[in-house]
């Protein structure tokens, strides 16, 4: 299997502006169905409006269902684009150059789908402005700055302003190649998008400074979101299962965990959808499998101290809930497929070099991650909240509506249109990035062997 | 040793090992001038007044807790400093950078240490309760926690000695074939080592198989450790951030014992031409990071349990931050976290030898302060029940105590000197191997460092 080919820089441009400049056969039937999927959501969003919550599966006691699990799955996807990039960047790792773009499209895209969901959630979407903004003068209503519900936002949109920021950044060259291959409008779109790129060395200097420290203090934020929306859970002692110190941690590396399996799946998809072998090869597969053993078995740790401190003190209620999601049905059916697919079936299966260079088998595992991961953040939230106390009146269970269906849905669908309507604008590989991976590969003789080597980036 | 010598090596073995580097790998041997049996005078007399004061707390006995506080942090000390170097070269080689090389054997050295680790651990376990199915991880688990604590510490320490040997048995096998002193010592330890291709793919597994076993043992050692010796001693104290804090606070600890070992190596080793600025600015980066991720543990955990504001909790807190060891916690805060970050910021200042130096003497201090708020708080607590009623009183470090904790510092030195005895601080292997796989090369109007990356 050929590992790497020396690629001309007309090769480079022609192959991946390909979807820019062309239009595949499968592309605007695959549109018109994800655009079906989302129109199906949006019309049960309005129908969800006229007619209140009541739709939804949600009741007393369980007031947070498929809707905020849906959010914390998102903004734990959103983890990606930094994991890649910026500490790829930063660690000086060549295979990162095919995988960055789609990594930080990923990251702006499932933040503002998550983004969304509290604010569906919340019935009356409206309202969710007094989170966030002081807006009612007269009468003096605040929002409660010590609320994790003001913290949210501030987190997600710091993030979602340093990943646009972040994503630009690296798209101004590119964007001054396709001003410079285009006419008409699109000479004038990507002519002011491309801030008058002229790759003169002082620009190439700034940009990579700019590249550089993006990617450090991007770094902060990119822990502080996923822990934000941890502390959500976790401050409330009132809820069993909730109130743990590991949260935010265990949080943030559920999500890169979750995040990076995404990215093995968008570079599956892509590679196949838009047939760049060239660019996308099993070694970058490779190298993502090893990174989610190590992040696999790190998420498994942070697992199981969570579930063994649940245990920890005997209290009643936290033992119960334990017993609950492990031998009751239907908690424990999805807590052993949950486990399964998060981590008992793809990390060991990472340990085997084939298993990693095999694309079609890491497509596969990487989409298992997400179903386990996805299932993780609703067996978090969801018991909890469901478990039945004595001595109440309420008596509720929880069981997702079609409503509640349909948004999630449209939440996978609006991503996925997100990356078609991105690929038809600007190039999902970057272009400098792969030509400057070309004038870096070397070759040094070791014995009678000849290896294949990079000049060190300074 | 002279270059005669050194030609005269049988051709086709360890192919491309340039002089220098043989030279420093090997000259030490078995040798010590009078400077280093000074120093080994100074420690062992050291070591062994720690030890009068460790009798003189066994003799105490073992009914009260509180005393034993100062040397159950000396222990937590020893694994997060000494029993964490080794992961430096381990995780550095899983992730093949290149620059690891040179620090490689000063990193694996401290495994030595780990039979230091092991006798220190022992009083120790008179000292706590068997399991309770109530504030325990082993839920009423036969033996536990004596038995399986006591296993998962000899496996750590057989784990780090064997990857010590493993991976020097090339360099072995060299001072064998050099004639180096001990020769038929050195052909013992090498167990036929001849170079050959299989022999060297064996040599690779082992080594990352047994990188990975020291890590999940390490990994375990502390998460066991620390409740057990500490978290379950207070009743009611429930937080599951505390051991991975631990493993994050060790590694922190860990690299910066390196750092101020290879500074002391290149100055006093001879190494000086191998440990060089690349080496220090890399490991400067990762001290950074790991000073951050000790103030993201904290943090995480504390404002869980602030926010929470239930009485037990709050409790906890004053325990350990605001109340009695408010005089351990500030300067651990300050010398963990604020103070090396502040000096770590700056690219110049990790690009230094310096530098990271200076900003691991910090952290190492700042571990010191920490593990005594930690380990010296939870041991003072000796009431029963299921939650803490009161605070204890602080103790403060009385002179036994200081002895305890010198002690500790001078038996891993001791040990570490009287191990680059016989075993080469470099690892003469690795080092060649890497000049073999780096190149200088001109590109345009610049030289360029070019790096091999073989599957």
């Amino acid at each position: 299997m050929e590992e790497r080919r020396i690629l001309s820089d007309t090769e480079i441009n022609l192959d991946l502006l390909a979807p820019v400049y062309g239009t595949p056969r499968w592309f605007w039937p695959v549109v018109g169905l994800l655009g079906l999927v989302v129109a199906a959501a949006v019309g049960a969003f309005i129908w969800m409006l006229t007619q209140g919550l009541v739709v939804t599966g949600l009741n007393r006691p369980v007031f947070w269902g498929f809707m905020i699990t849906n959010f914390v799955f998102w903004v734990g996807i959103s983890h990606a684009g930094v994991m890649i990039s910026s500490i790829l960047r930063l660690a000086q790792a060549e295979w990162r150059r095919p995988v960055t773009r789609a990594a930080e499209l990923l990251t702006i895209l499932a933040l503002l789908t998550a983004a969304l969901f509290p604010i569906i959630h919340s019935g009356r979407p409206w309202r969710t402005l007094y989170w966030v903004f002081p807006y009612d003068f007269a009468r003096g209503i605040w929002p409660n700055v010590r609320s994790p519900l003001v913290w949210d936002p501030a987190a997600i949109f710091s993030y979602l302003t340093g990943a646009t920021l972040f994503i630009y950044v690296a798209l101004l060259p590119d964007l001054a190649t396709l001003r410079d291959r285009s006419l008409g409008w699109r000479h004038y779109f990507y002519g002011a998008l491309s801030l008058g790129w002229r790759g003169m060395s002082r620009q190439w200097r700034l940009q990579a400074l700019v590249g550089i420290l993006l990617s450090a203090l991007i770094l902060p934020v990119f822990i502080s979101v996923h822990s934000v929306v941890s502390w959500d859970f976790a401050v409330a002692t009132a809820v069993e299962g909730w109130h743990a110190t590991i949260f935010a941690p265990y949080f943030v590396l559920g999500a890169i965990h979750s995040g990076v399996s995404a990215v093995v799946t968008v570079m599956a998809l892509v590679r196949y959808l838009y047939g760049w072998k060239a660019y996308i090869r099993p070694e970058h597969f490779d190298a993502l499998g090893r990174l989610l053993v190590a992040v696999g078995l790190a998420w498994f740790y942070f697992f199981a101290l969570e579930f063994a401190f649940g245990l920890y003190g005997q209290d009643g209620p936290e033992v119960a809930l334990r017993e609950m999601v492990v031998f009751q049905m239907p908690w424990a059916g999805l807590f052993i497929v949950f486990l399964l697919t998060a981590f008992f079936i793809p990390v060991p299966l990472w340990l085997f070099r084939r298993v990693r260079r095999n694309i079609p088998l890491m497509l596969l595992l990487s989409v298992l991650v997400n179903i386990g991961m996805w299932l993780e953040r609703f067996l978090i939230i969801v018991p909890g909240l469901a478990r039945k106390e004595p001595f109440t009146f309420v008596w509720g269970s929880y069981a997702p509506s079609i409503v509640e269906i349909l948004l999630i849905a449209g939440s996978f669908a609006l991503v996925c249109l997100g990356f078609l309507v991105f690929s038809r604008l600007f190039p999902l590989i970057p272009l400098y990035d792969q030509k400057e991976g070309q004038v870096l590969r070397q070759e040094v003789e070791v014995g009678r062997a000849r290896v294949k080597a990079v000049i060190r980036e300074e | 040793m002279s270059e005669a010598s050194l030609t005269s090596e049988p051709q086709g073995r360890e192919p491309g090992i340039a002089p220098g580097v043989a030279a420093a790998g090997l000259s030490p041997l078995l040798r010590g001038g009078w400077v280093f049996w000074l120093a080994v005078a100074v420690l062992g007399a050291i070591f062994l007044a720690g030890l009068l004061s460790v009798v003189s707390l066994w003799q105490a006995g073992f009914a009260h807790r509180a005393p034993w506080g100062y040397y159950a942090a000396a222990f937590s000390i020893l694994l997060s400093t000494v029993g964490a170097a080794p992961l430096v070269s381990a995780g550095l080689r899983f992730t093949g950078a290149h620059w690891r090389r040179p620090l490689a054997r000063a990193s694996e050295l401290f495994a030595v240490a780990g039979l230091l680790i092991l006798a220190w651990f022992w009083p120790l376990l008179r000292l706590v309760p068997a399991s309770q199915p109530q504030s325990s991880l082993w839920f009423g688990w036969p033996g536990a926690p004596h038995l399986w604590d006591t296993l998962v510490i000899a496996g750590l320490t057989l784990c780090g000695l064997a990857l010590l040997y493993v991976g020097a048995i090339p360099d072995f096998a060299a001072a064998r074939d050099q004639g180096a002193r001990g020769r038929r010592l050195f052909a013992l330890l090498a167990l036929s080592w001849q170079g050959g291709e299989r022999q060297w793919r064996a040599l690779r597994a082992a080594l990352t198989a047994l990188g990975a076993c020291y890590f999940l043992a390490f990994v375990l050692a502390q998460t066991l450790i620390s409740t057990d010796f500490a978290q379950s001693l207070v009743p009611g104290w429930q937080d599951s951030l505390f051991p991975a804090y631990n493993v994050v606070s060790g590694l922190q600890g860990g690299l910066a014992t390196l750092i101020v070992v290879l500074f002391l190596v290149r100055w006093w080793g001879g190494l000086g031409a191998y440990i060089g600025r690349e080496q220090f600015w890399a490991l400067g980066k990762l001290l950074l990071a790991l000073c951050l991720l000790w103030f993201y543990f904290w943090w995480s955990g504390f404002i869980v349990l602030w926010y929470g504001r239930r009485p037990i909790e709050e409790l906890v807190l004053q325990l350990f931050i605001a109340g009695p060891y408010l005089w351990a916690f500030l300067p651990a805060f300050v010398l963990s976290f604020l103070a090396p970050f502040l000096v770590l910021l700056w690219n110049g200042v990790r690009r230094s030898i310096l530098g990271p130096t200076f900003a691991a003497l910090l952290v190492l201090a700042g571990l010191l302060f920490d593990r005594i708020r930690l380990y010296v708080a939870a041991f003072s607590v000796e009431e029963a029940g299921p939650v803490l009623q009161a605070l204890p009183a602080p103790r403060l470090p009385q002179a036994g105590d200081w002895l305890v904790l010198a002690a500790a510092v001078a038996g891993v030195a001791l040990l570490y000197l009287l191990a680059t005895r016989l075993i080469p601080s470099l690892s003469r292997w690795e080092v060649a191997e890497g000049e073999q796989l780096r190149v200088e090369r001109a590109f345009l109007r610049r030289k360029v460092t070019v790096i091999a990356k073989p599957d």
